[in-house]
């Protein structure tokens, strides 16, 4: 299913974060940011939000970002797993669900790769060993260029 | 981003036919300037060399060749000093001049959207500064015009610190007509001992006929060891 936000500009936000300062996309722009929507009753997600930790490990010097945002409709629970999820980079709240919607999405968890100029460039809607791949492949493309 | 001059806001997300028009009209400046102002020909499948680079530019991988008229020549003992530098010396030139054309004309769009969406006789215009804050961690500001929500603007840290280095941030830009008015703002953040803090201030003016610029300031007060909240009107 074709994700009718790619080559658009990518929607601005400022959330809370759930540990640590608030988050603006604006402030990123000229940096690779990926976008992970979770859930804390997702299990994938947890998995997936390590492997991210990992690749932000390694990319994080060549100008990567990344923002977790979760869905949860009670904050409390949110919170309460991104305190368990021990990733390096911000775990947001989306409790209104405004950010999800202007990112539509449908499906969790759901990555979404924007490049330096702040367009969208691709989007992954699962998780599994290969899109893994996929993802490093399509990130590390992003950062070369 | 903290932008000290212009502050997005829920009101501003609608999308606004100034505010699209100067983006358009530079972008499509740059793509009918360009190619004309550099002497290019139309971009097509083989426009990818400029014809200043077209005489000399040699196959990918191979060095420049030289020919037998060129054998006499000084250059063709220094193959290391490209023939077209002064020709690309000049192109950038023209395209530097043509950035700053673009830059000066976007400067003159956002000023005449500005003139044109907040005329100077129904302006309101609020900033925000921060003085110290040491008794206070600055989280968002929640703005009411009248009753009526204009603006709800979360702060990242860098914003904070900006703020806290003397910045003022212009939060609200919009119109009002003649007559008596109330502002009121929220501020949330962390108190004395890392406390969630909410505070109230508000402010009736009378909006005569000119702009009306008003200011929320942040403060320390040391002798409570409280922070201050106040809603200065620029007279």
């Amino acid at each position: 299913m074709r994700y009718a936000l790619i080559g658009q500009s990518a929607p601005d936000f400022a959330l809370h974060a759930a540990v640590g300062g608030n988050a603006r996309l604006s402030e990123h722009r000229g940096e690779v940011v990926v976008l992970s929507f979770w859930s804390s009753r997702c299990t994938p997600c947890r998995t997936q939000l390590a492997a991210l930790n990992r690749s932000l490990a390694t990319y994080h010097s060549a100008g990567l970002a990344m923002f977790g945002i979760g869905v949860d409709d009670d904050p409390a629970q949110a919170r309460e797993f991104a305190r368990s999820a021990s990733v390096s980079f911000a775990l947001l709240l989306d409790p209104a669900k405004g950010v999800s919607r202007s990112y539509q999405v449908d499906n969790l968890p759901m990555t979404v790769l924007i490049d330096r100029n702040g367009t969208v460039r691709d989007v992954l809607r699962d998780y599994s060993a290969e899109s893994e791949q996929l993802y490093l492949q399509q990130l590390r493309a992003l950062l070369n260029e | 981003m903290l932008q000290m001059t212009r502050a997005p806001s829920r009101a501003d997300a609608a999308p606004r036919r100034g505010a699209l028009l100067a983006p358009l009209l530079v972008g499509a400046l740059l793509a009918g300037l360009a190619p004309t102002a550099l002497g290019a020909p139309p971009a097509g499948p083989d426009a990818t060399t400029t014809p200043a680079a077209a005489g000399t530019t040699a196959p990918p991988g191979e060095a420049p060749a030289a020919t037998p008229a060129d054998a006499g020549s000084p250059l063709a003992t220094s193959p290391a000093v490209p023939e077209s530098s002064p020709d690309t010396r000049g192109l950038d030139q023209e395209i530097q001049d043509l950035k700053k054309d673009v830059v000066d004309l976007n400067k003159d769009l956002f000023i005449l959207e500005e003139e044109l969406l907040f005329p100077a006789n129904t302006q309101v215009a609020v900033f925000l500064s921060v003085d110290v804050g040491q008794f206070f961690a600055l989280d968002s500001v929640q703005l009411k015009l009248d009753r009526k929500e204009v603006i709800n603007y979360l702060y990242t840290p860098r914003e904070a610190e900006a703020l806290l280095k003397g910045g003022v941030q212009r939060l609200y830009l919009g119109n009002l007509k003649v007559g008596a008015h109330e502002l009121v703002a929220f501020f949330n953040g962390k108190g004395p001992n890392q406390r969630a803090y909410k505070r109230g201030a508000s402010l009736r003016f009378e909006k005569g006929v000119g702009a009306k610029y008003l200011e929320l300031k942040i403060d320390d007060r040391q002798r409570k060891l409280q922070p201050e909240f106040e809603i200065k009107d620029w007279e």
